[in-house]
């Protein structure tokens, strides 16, 4: 016993002797204990001397702020403006299920403070709608009218909210171009956002995935991008497909299949990336992608970039970062994720679209820059995209609807994470965070609220209106949560852009035209392939694209247009809106079309030229066929939608506003999404700029009255 | 601990084999190099990665903060804060790697040190020759007699420092060449190795100890003298050698020290470590 103990001292000693010889040992730390101390100083030294700037030049920042005359919150009637846009909450579900008690929190909401209808806008479109929230006017004054505007010059589509182009100055060296000057990155959505307004005054805004905000515009606050942001590939979201089933690999609407063959349990295939624009002949850059099955397990593992990891069957990865070089020494980094479905007897695996990594953004997501690379740092990664719901890959049935709420509601994590970050980091100022959460839900689970819909016949449909009601009781607990971290000087607008109908039957607005003698095909074709491929232009008189518009073929605006402006042009839009509004359904002789908005008829604006000459308002159950808004015209004019993407609101404005709670009362009965913008400046004491069209809702000299006696 | 020593001597020895006529600076290269490999991949297999990387990532997202939040003082003086406290956490999950390191660091460097800490003797250069003999012993009366060889020349009569149990000698180095000085002592004999004019990167031993564990490990030039010799230590003053940048004399474990971590952060990348 006394040995042993005497053996174990003696252990311990020489464990303590080498300790303390090796810090007299000429102070040497060694290079292991020097990576970590080096770190660390440098770290320590840094913030030293940041915190010594910091407290030196805050005097000198104030100071200069009071010279510039911006004592930017003295006038200002709260602390803090929170508004929460909750994308297509649609308010006869609101108030079915808080008539049924289930939203405490919206029920609270209503009771002391507003709940009503808001008026959205024509046509009632997230891209549409959100512009028109930011920037207080109709869409003649921010050009946006669609996610697509169309080319006149050759009848192709175009994104409607930015232009990705290629740098201007290149130089030319074997087979590279090397780009001497930056891709122009233009923003096309006009006029200003209240925020910007409210920077300029001093006001700090931390605004979070608001449709059309990429690319991002410089104001004073952070600001992160949401829909309309692309992935790498520069498209508004292109998922990948692996299958071994050669059954499986068709043609799909949207995003790649790569048919794989299984050898030996292991696959080699590729990650499909963006077109390498450094070289004169651009060609996919490709990633070598490794997948070896253990079906006995029902795991794979994969090798990709450098990197091993497992995954068992029916899970999604974490966020895999990638690296693609499209040579001379450049690197694009994006984010993925992979969701294995199947692996015996065949193969199937679903990659997410590749996001743009926050952290090396190779396009700008953020204002200023770092902040989107602050957020990964601080919040892990998250996913960049715009449209970040992959709702054509549960279209394409790639993932089943189990698995298409799992990545929806991990994305939805990762923006209330950023969203109670910036909530906690605001002490003034404006927290805006747009959830498409809501929006993607809805359009993709709707037809378990219609009996008739005709996606319900599809085998994947195996779940119950049961998700939308959770998902507005989620939303409900977020309001929650919300309420629980305002101060008493804090004012919450939660909001939706527009409501929510059911999407039964499709209306090919270009075969209906084609049918009654407005668009005509190249002799001998019946029929024409997307994009108008075999639509005679020299005998067209009008076509539709996009989501709701129709455009009169007009000479001199369209390449190939033929009717006259003026007379002719009036005549046509006459005979057309006589012809489509009531438009019925052959089928079951139901409304179709409710009503043809003419944009002379809507309220003007410097960018009206560039609004569709029609936006057609259709009626509950409907909307423009799959077909008809990628320009494909053929004899049949209305189609059962027998896809999930069950509910829509690119309809008749009239028939889905969206819903507007405020923790204040308001001064008006029907709030439109205009009227959020001047609100905003108002509360801050800012004036209304007299180009808005919206009104200012809070009575401001009566605002927390009614608070008196409920604070918490 | 001989056994070990000559084993650990040995790898040195041959690592530098092909370096040995080339300026120090390029053992010392190769010598950093293959250290900042060896650590990283300690540090990679010893120390939490994932906490590492977090906690890195931290302290980034935290910095950024100072930045993105430049108008508010309290923000600033959170965000400084946060660093203090994920730095210690950082220094934390380093702990584990640093004393696993720590053994074969202090090996590796012991070792080093008889290659880059002295320079060989020049022909006809002077140097101390000192004995320390154990306690007990009447120094006066011992009889310590020196043989040299031609290449080496005793100058003097031993001087008896009785306080310090000490005797000393003025040694000559006459030619070059690695040569034995033999000392006799009650009937035993035993050796001790002079340097003179080696090549640049050479090993030195200047002092050769009596068995014992502590005296061994930081002397493993030369076997240990038997315990049955009453003498506990011979030591050769080699001059200092330092290392020569453009005319600045600097330590070689500065060098080391430098070299080292700048390896081990230029290839962390390729070794995927996060460090």
């Amino acid at each position: 016993m006394g040995k042993t103990l005497l053996k174990k001292q003696k252990q311990l000693s020489l464990v303590f002797f080498f300790f303390c010889l090796a810090l007299p040992l000429q102070a040497y730390i060694g290079p292991g204990a020097g990576f970590a101390f080096l770190s660390s100083f440098l770290v320590l030294f840094l913030t030293f001397l940041l915190a010594i700037f910091s407290f030196l030049s805050w005097p000198f920042r104030f100071l200069f702020r009071l010279i510039r005359g911006q004592r930017a919150y003295q006038k200002s009637k709260i602390n803090k403006l929170v508004i929460v846009g909750l994308d297509g909450l649609e308010p006869i579900l609101v108030e079915k299920f808080m008539s049924a008690g289930k939203l405490p929190h919206f029920s609270e909401l209503k009771k002391d403070g507003t709940y009503k209808h808001l008026q959205t806008t024509t046509p009632a479109i997230s891209p549409v709608a959100w512009s028109s929230f930011m920037t207080g006017t109709h869409p003649s004054k921010h050009n946006i009218f669609d996610f697509l505007s169309r080319d006149p010059n050759n009848y192709l589509p175009d994104l409607s909210s930015a232009r990705i182009g290629k740098p201007k100055r290149i130089l030319s060296l074997g087979k590279y171009n090397i780009p001497l000057s930056k891709p122009e990155i233009r923003g096309l959505r006009k006029s200003l956002p209240f925020w910007k307004i409210l920077g300029d005054k001093g006001i700090f805004s931390t605004i979070l995935r608001v449709p059309i905000t990429f690319p991002p515009e410089k104001f004073s606050g952070h600001l992160l991008s949401g829909m309309c942001a692309p992935d790498l590939k520069g498209s508004q979201g292109t998922f990948t497909f692996y299958t071994s089933d050669e059954e499986n690999v068709k043609k799909r609407e949207e995003g790649i299949t790569i048919p794989v063959t299984i050898a030996e349990n292991k696959i080699e295939t590729y990650i499909s990336g963006p077109e390498n624009s450094l070289l004169k002949k651009e060609e996919e850059l490709r990633l070598p992608l490794t997948i070896t099955l253990d079906k006995e397990k029902e795991e794979v593992c994969l090798e990709v970039s450098n990197q091993n990891f497992s995954m068992k069957k029916n899970t999604f990865s974490d966020w895999i970062r990638l690296t693609f070089r499209p040579g001379l020494g450049m690197k694009i980094k994006a984010i993925c994720k992979f969701y294995v479905s199947q692996i015996s007897p065949h193969f199937e695996m679903y990659l997410s679209p590749l996001n743009i990594d926050p952290e090396k953004p190779a396009l700008p997501i953020s204002h200023p820059f770092i902040y989107s690379v602050y957020l990964g740092k601080l919040l892990g990664s998250f996913i960049t995209l715009g449209e970040a719901n992959d709702t054509w890959a549960l279209n394409e049935e790639i993932l089943s609807e189990k698995a298409f709420l799992e990545f929806t509601y991990a994305n939805h994590q990762e923006w209330e994470n950023m969203f109670f970050n910036a909530l906690e980091k605001t002490k003034k100022g404006v927290v805006t965070c747009v959830f498409e959460t809501t929006d993607s839900i809805q359009h993709m689970f709707w037809r378990y609220l219609d009996e008739k819909h005709p996606a319900l016949k599809s085998p994947q449909a195996s779940m119950s209106s049961k998700v939308i009601e959770e998902l507005y009781q989620e939303m409900d607990e977020l309001v929650g949560r919300i309420l629980d971290k305002l101060d008493k000087k804090s004012v919450l607008v939660v909001m939706s852009d527009h409501g929510f109908k059911s999407f039964r039957r499709g209306i090919n607005l270009n075969s209906w035209l084609y049918v009654n003698g407005y668009l005509s095909l190249k002799e001998g074709k019946t029929e024409s392939d997307e994009w108008f491929k075999d639509v005679d232009w020299g005998k067209t008189k009008a076509y539709a694209l996009g989501l709701g518009g129709i455009y009169i073929n007009q000479a001199g605006r369209e390449a190939q247009g033929i009717v006259q402006p003026g007379e002719e042009t009036k005549s046509l839009k006459a005979e057309l809106a006589a012809k489509l509004n009531g438009l019925k359904d052959d089928e079951n002789g139901a409304t179709a079309i409710n009503h043809i908005f003419d944009r002379e008829e809507l309220p003007p604006g410097p960018y009206q030229e560039n609004c569709p000459d029609f936006l057609v308002g259709y009626n509950d159950g409907y909307r423009v066929s799959w077909d008809s808004v990628t320009g494909k015209v053929n004899n049949i004019v209305f189609v059962d939608n027998p896809k999930a993407w069950s509910g829509d609101h690119c309809i008749d404005p009239r028939i889905v506003p969206g819903v507007f709670f405020c923790t204040q009362k308001i001064k008006t009965d029907k709030p439109s999404i205009m009227d959020i913008a001047p609100t905003a400046l108002e509360l801050f004491g800012i004036q209304v700029p007299k180009h808005m069209d919206g009104h200012p809702l809070i009575d401001v000299q009566n605002l927390f009255s009614d608070q008196k006696g409920k604070e918490k | 601990m001989w056994i070990f020593n000559s084993i650990f001597g040995k790898i040195f020895e041959i690592i530098f084999i092909p370096f040995r006529s080339l300026s120090p600076w390029v053992g010392m290269t190769l010598i950093s190099l293959l250290t900042g490999l060896l650590m990283l991949l300690i540090f990679r297999y010893t120390s939490n990665q994932e906490g590492i990387r977090k906690v890195k990532n931290k302290i980034k997202a935290h910095l950024l903060e100072l930045r993105l939040f430049k108008d508010s003082l309290a923000l600033s003086l959170k965000a400084q804060g946060n660093i203090f406290r994920s730095n210690i956490k950082y220094i934390g999950y380093s702990g584990k790697p640093l004393l696993v390191m720590i053994v074969p660091l202090i090996l590796i460097l012991i070792q080093l040190n008889f290659w880059f800490a002295y320079q060989s003797l020049q022909p006809g250069e002077i140097t101390i020759l000192k004995v320390k003999v154990q306690e007990g012993q009447n120094i006066l009366d011992l009889e310590l007699k020196i043989e040299p060889p031609r290449s080496l020349a005793i100058e003097t009569l031993p001087l008896r420092i009785e306080e310090q149990q000490e005797i000393n000698w003025r040694l000559r180095a006459k030619e070059g060449g690695l040569h034995s000085l033999v000392f006799r002592i009650n009937g035993q004999s035993f050796v001790k190795k002079v340097s003179v004019a080696q090549k640049p990167l050479s090993r030195i031993s200047p002092l050769r100890v009596r068995r014992n564990f502590i005296d061994e490990l930081f002397n493993p030039g030369e076997a240990p003298i038997s315990k049955d010799i009453p003498v506990k230590s011979i030591e050769v003053k080699y001059p200092n050698k330092n290392m020569n940048l453009f005319g600045w004399h600097i330590h070689w474990i500065i060098v080391y020290f430098a070299l080292s971590i700048i390896f081990g952060f230029a290839l962390k990348g390729v070794l995927k470590v996060e460090i």
